[in-house]
C-alpha cells in the first residue's frame, strides 16, 4: 500500500475555497510533482504555472503551508513535517486561477524602479575591462543571480500593506545597476531610489532575505541604496 | 464562435533568446514599427535560453579567430552544417556578445585584469566561452526582458500559437491563430511578419532536458504548414542527465558537463568504473560517446536501483565539490542528493535538435514574410552542437531576423489577409479533443510516447527498432485521436493544453524516426548500430522532410554544398583537418 498525503489546494480567484486532494508520496517528489499528480490524475481542471522545472525560471512559486517557495525545488520531505500540504496562490499578486498569478505588477514596478541598463559603448567597441575584485563589481555579483520568481516580493509585509512599494526583487536589480560603472545613469538610478515607494519605504524585516531562493540579499541591497542616497545628499559622488 | 483579432506589423512566436532580440532589433530598425510579441507563458520565463549554463561561444580571446570557430563548429558538426549560417554564426557572435555587455547590460565573468574571461569547452580548439558563472541564462534573459519590458512591445503573455496562417490570396504569410491560455478563448494576430522561434526542444524522450513548457510546437506547425525541415534525425543526448524515478519533473535535468571534466566517475549498478571500457578518455570522452557508453550499461542491465549509473564526486573531496560546483550540488540537495559526497544516479538526457525549419542566413524561410530563429531551425549546427553556440544561435539570428522583418514590415502598408480556411481548420485541430469520447489518459499516452522515443529512436538505433517505433508513434496518434477531454471551463486549462502539446510531439516524433531510418550511417548525434560508420565525408547530403496539412512524411536527402571549405581542408593557415585535429 502506497502512503498517501492530503494535500489542500486553493481552488478559484479571489472568491474561492480549498479542496482536498490524498496524494500517493514518492521518493524524490517535489511540491510541483504534487500540484502534477493532481491535474493529471484525479482533477484536470487544475491550473498552476511553471516552466523550467528545475529552479530557474521563477514561474512555480506558490505559498506552501503559509510561506513563498519555488515549488519545482521544493522537496515534500521537507515541507510537509506535519504530514498536510496547504497550497494557496503567491501572495500580493492578483489571482488569476487556483495557484497561478498575474506577475504583470511585479515586472512593471521593476521598471518603474528603473532597472534597466544603459550603456555608454555600442555592439561596436569592445567591451570595457572592469576588474572582477572591486568592491562596486563585488557588490553587483552578490546580488545578481535574481530569477525573478517574486518569493520575496509575495513574503515581503511592505507590499501587503503599501501597493506603491516596488519591493525587494526590483530595489536589489537597482543596487546591482548603482554598482555598474558601465551604466550611463547611476546618479539618475540612483535617485529614483529615492522616489515614494521607494527604498525609504523598506522596514528591513528581511523577510525578502529569509526565503530568497537564490540565497540573496535584498534587505542588504536596499541598505545599500540607503546608505549610498545619504552619502550623495552628503555631497559624495559615485 | 466570436475571434478576437489583433493587427501588428511584426509577430514574434517566443520570447527566448532569438525573440527578445528581434524586438530590440526591428525596433532599432524601424522606431515607428508595431511589434507584438506572443509566448506560452511569462516573457522571458518560458524556453531554454534561461536555462544555458555553460556560456556563449565567441572568437574574441586573443589568438583566437572567426575562421578557428567556424572550423570547429565544421567539425564538430560532421561537415553537415549549412557553411554560411555557421559562418554567420562565428561571424556575429562577435557583434553580438560585444552588443549583449554594451548595450543590453549583461555582466560577464572577467579576468583579473579586467578582460572578459572565456573558458574551456567540450571540443573546441580554443578557450572562446564567455559566461557569467554556470548560470550564464539568466544573466542574458534577464537583461533582455529588462530591455525589452522598456520598449513599446504588446506582450500577448500566456498565448500557445495553435497555426500560421498564410495570405488568402497565397502571397504568403498573414499572421497566426493564438489561443489565449487564460480565458481559454481563441486570438488571431494579424501581421505582415512572422518569427517562428519556439525553441523546438526534444521534450518527447523518456529523460529531457529543456524547459517543461516546450512541446516543438512551432515545428509541428512548419510542418503543417508544408515547411521544409533539415536534419531531424540529430538529437544531441547530454550523459548526465539527474535520474529522480518516475513522475518527477525534475528527471532528466542537466547535471553540467563541468563535473566530468573536473574528473567525477561514471560507475555501474555495482560500482564500477566503465567509461575506458567504450573510450581511452573514459569520462572526459565527448558527449554523444559518454552518453552511448552510459546506455549500453543500462542495457546491459548494470544499474542503480532506478535504471540508471552513477556519478561520483567524492574522491575530489566533498568541500572542494562543494566549493567547484554549489549551483549543480544545491540542486541535488533540493531533490535529496549528495553530490559532494555521494553517489547520484543519472542517465543519459535529450537535450537538443540540431535539427528544424529551413532559412537562409537573413532569416527568412521559403514563405515570404515568416522568417525563423534560434532551436526552431537546422543548419547550423549539422549533425552535432558545439556546447556554448546554441546561445550564440539564437541570439545572432534573432537579431539578425528582427533586422530583416522591419524591412519587410516597411514595405507593407497592411497585413495581408488570411485564409478564412486556414483559420476555420486551425480551430478545428484545437477544439477536436472536446468533440471526442474520453479516451486514455493524457499522462499514459505522453508516458507511452516517452518511452518508445528512448527505447526506439534513442541513443542507438536500428532499422527494427526504428520501424518499431514509427508504428507505435502512428498507435499513440490513434489513441490520442480518440482521447477525449470533458468540456466546461477552458480558462487556464493546463490539461487541454496538455493534449495540444502531445499532437505536436507526436507529429514532430514520427519526423525525427523518419529521417533516423532513412540516415543509414553515423555520424555525431545520430548512431546507426547497424551502420557504425560513417559515410564518405565529401557525398555528404542531409535529410530534408515535408509533410504538409498531416499528410505522411516525405524526405529527400540533398547534398551539402561545400561553400566555404570541404572535407580535408582547413580556413586555418598550417592546419589540415580531417585527421587528428588537437
Amino acid at each position: 500500500m502506497t502512503d498517501t498525503i492530503p494535500v489542500r489546494v486553493w481552488r478559484g480567484g479571489d472568491a474561492g475555497a480549498f479542496q482536498t486532494f490524498d496524494v500517493a508520496l514518492r521518493d524524490n517528489q517535489t511540491v510541483l510533482d504534487i500540484v502534477t499528480d493532481i491535474q493529471r490524475r484525479q482533477d484536470p481542471t487544475l491550473s498552476y504555472r511553471f516552466a523550467c522545472r528545475v529552479g530557474v525560471c521563477g514561474s512555480c512559486a506558490m505559498t506552501v503551508n503559509g510561506v513563498p517557495r519555488w515549488t519545482c525545488r521544493t522537496h515534500v520531505a521537507k515541507v510537509a513535517a506535519e504530514g498536510v500540504l496547504t497550497l494557496e496562490p503567491l501572495r500580493n499578486l492578483p489571482r488569476l486561477k487556483d495557484l497561478a498569478v498575474d506577475m504583470t505588477p511585479f515586472f512593471d514596478k521593476w521598471q518603474k524602479a528603473g532597472g534597466t541598463f544603459e550603456g555608454r559603448k555600442t555592439r561596436d567597441d569592445a567591451v570595457d575591462p572592469v576588474k572582477p575584485g572591486s568592491r562596486a563589481r563585488k557588490a553587483a555579483d552578490a546580488a545578481i543571480e535574481c530569477i525573478n520568481c517574486a518569493v520575496c516580493y509575495a513574503a515581503c509585509d511592505v507590499v501587503d500593506w503599501d501597493p506603491d512599494y516596488l519591493g525587494p526583487a526590483a530595489l536589489n536589480r537597482v543596487w546591482t545597476l548603482v554598482n555598474d560603472r558601465r551604466h550611463a545613469r547611476r546618479s539618475d538610478t540612483l535617485d529614483k531610489a529615492a522616489q515614494s515607494g521607494g527604498c525609504g519605504s523598506c522596514h528591513s524585516q528581511g523577510a525578502c532575505m529569509r526565503h530568497c531562493p537564490v540565497g540573496l540579499s535584498p534587505t542588504e541591497s536596499i541598505a545599500g541604496l540607503k546608505r549610498a542616497l545619504l552619502f550623495s545628499l552628503l555631497g559624495g559622488r559615485l | 464562435m466570436r475571434i478576437d483579432t489583433v493587427d501588428t506589423d511584426i509577430l514574434i512566436l517566443g520570447s527566448g533568446g532569438a525573440g527578445l532580440f528581434a524586438a530590440l532589433h526591428a525596433l532599432q530598425t524601424d522606431p515607428d514599427l508595431d511589434v507584438t510579441i506572443a509566448v506560452k507563458g511569462l516573457l522571458g520565463k518560458c524556453g531554454c535560453t534561461r536555462m544555458v549554463q555553460g556560456g556563449y561561444n565567441v572568437a574574441l580571446a586573443p589568438g583566437d579567430s572567426v575562421e578557428r570557430h567556424f572550423m570547429d563548429t565544421i567539425e564538430g558538426g560532421k561537415w553537415l552544417p549549412r557553411q554560411d549560417l555557421a559562418w554567420a554564426l562565428c561571424l556575429f557572435a562577435v557583434e553580438r556578445v560585444q552588443e549583449l555587455e554594451n548595450e543590453i547590460g549583461c555582466f560577464f565573468d572577467r579576468n583579473r585584469d579586467g578582460s572578459l574571461h572565456h573558458k574551456a569547452f567540450a571540443g573546441q580548439t580554443f578557450d572562446r566561452t564567455v559566461h557569467k558563472g554556470d548560470l550564464t541564462g539568466i544573466e542574458i534573459i534577464n537583461r533582455l526582458m529588462e530591455q525589452v519590458m522598456a520598449r513599446p512591445v504588446r506582450r500577448l503573455e500566456d498565448h500557445r500559437a495553435i497555426d500560421l496562417i498564410p495570405a488568402k490570396d497565397g502571397s504568403g504569410i498573414a499572421g497566426a491563430l493564438l489561443l489565449d491560455i487564460r480565458t481559454g478563448t481563441y486570438r488571431m494576430v494579424r501581421a505582415k511578419t512572422v518569427l517562428l522561434g519556439t525553441g523546438a526542444g526534444p521534450t518527447m524522450y523518456k529523460y529531457h532536458t529543456p524547459s517543461g513548457d516546450k512541446s516543438c510546437d512551432g515545428l509541428a506547425m512548419a510542418l503543417r504548414l508544408g515547411l521544409p525541415l533539415r536534419d531531424m534525425e540529430m538529437v544531441q543526448f547530454h550523459p548526465t542527465g539527474l535520474l529522480g524515478g518516475p513522475d518527477t519533473r525534475m528527471t532528466g535535468t542537466v547535471l553540467e558537463e563541468g563535473l566530468r571534466g573536473a574528473g567525477g566517475y561514471l560507475l555501474d549498478g555495482a560500482g564500477r568504473r566503465f567509461m575506458a571500457d567504450y573510450d581511452p578518455r573514459g569520462e572526459r570522452a565527448t558527449r554523444d560517446v559518454v552518453s552511448r557508453g552510459i546506455y549500453a550499461e543500462m542495457r546491459a542491465g548494470r544499474t542503480g536501483p532506478m535504471g540508471g549509473v552513477y556519478i561520483e564526486m567524492k574522491h575530489l573531496g566533498p568541500d572542494k565539490v562543494a566549493a567547484q560546483f554549489p549551483g549543480m550540488v544545491k540542486r541535488c540537495a533540493d531533490c535529496g542528493f549528495d553530490l559532494a559526497g555521494d553517489r547520484v544516479e543519472v542517465v543519459p538526457t535529450a537535450h537538443y535538435m540540431m535539427g528544424g525549419v529551413e532559412f537562409d542566413p537573413d532569416g527568412s524561410t521559403e514563405l515570404p514574410g515568416l522568417y525563423a530563429a534560434g532551436e526552431d531551425c537546422g543548419g547550423v549546427h549539422g549533425a552535432n552542437r558545439l556546447g556554448g553556440n546554441g546561445v550564440a544561435n539564437s541570439t545572432v539570428f534573432g537579431g539578425i531576423a528582427g533586422e530583416s522583418m522591419a524591412r519587410y514590415a516597411s514595405r507593407r502598408k497592411s497585413p495581408a489577409d488570411p485564409d478564412p480556411a486556414a483559420i476555420d481548420a486551425a480551430i478545428e485541430r484545437a477544439e477536436r479533443p472536446f468533440g471526442l469520447p474520453r479516451g486514455a489518459g493524457l499522462a499514459d499516452l505522453r508516458d507511452a510516447l516517452a518511452k518508445c522515443m528512448w527505447d526506439d529512436v534513442g541513443v542507438m538505433r536500428t532499422a527494427d527498432g526504428l520501424r518499431r517505433g514509427l508504428s507505435r508513434i502512428a498507435d499513440l496518434s490513434g489513441a490520442l485521436a480518440n482521447a477525449g477531454l470533458a468540456d466546461g471551463d477552458r480558462a487556464f486549462n493546463l490539461t487541454w493544453q496538455d493534449w495540444l502539446n502531445l499532437d505536436s510531439l507526436l507529429a514532430v516524433s514520427t519526423v525525427i524516426a523518419t529521417a533516423a531510418l532513412d540516415r543509414d550511417d553515423s555520424r555525431g548525434a545520430h548512431f546507426r548500430e547497424d551502420y557504425p560508420e560513417t559515410g564518405d565525408l565529401l557525398a555528404s547530403a542531409y535529410t530534408r522532410i515535408r509533410a504538409p496539412d498531416g499528410a505522411a512524411p516525405s524526405l529527400e536527402r540533398v547534398p551539402v554544398a561545400f561553400t566555404r571549405v570541404r572535407p580535408g581542408e582547413s580556413l586555418i593557415e598550417d592546419e589540415v583537418l580531417g585527421g587528428d585535429a588537437p
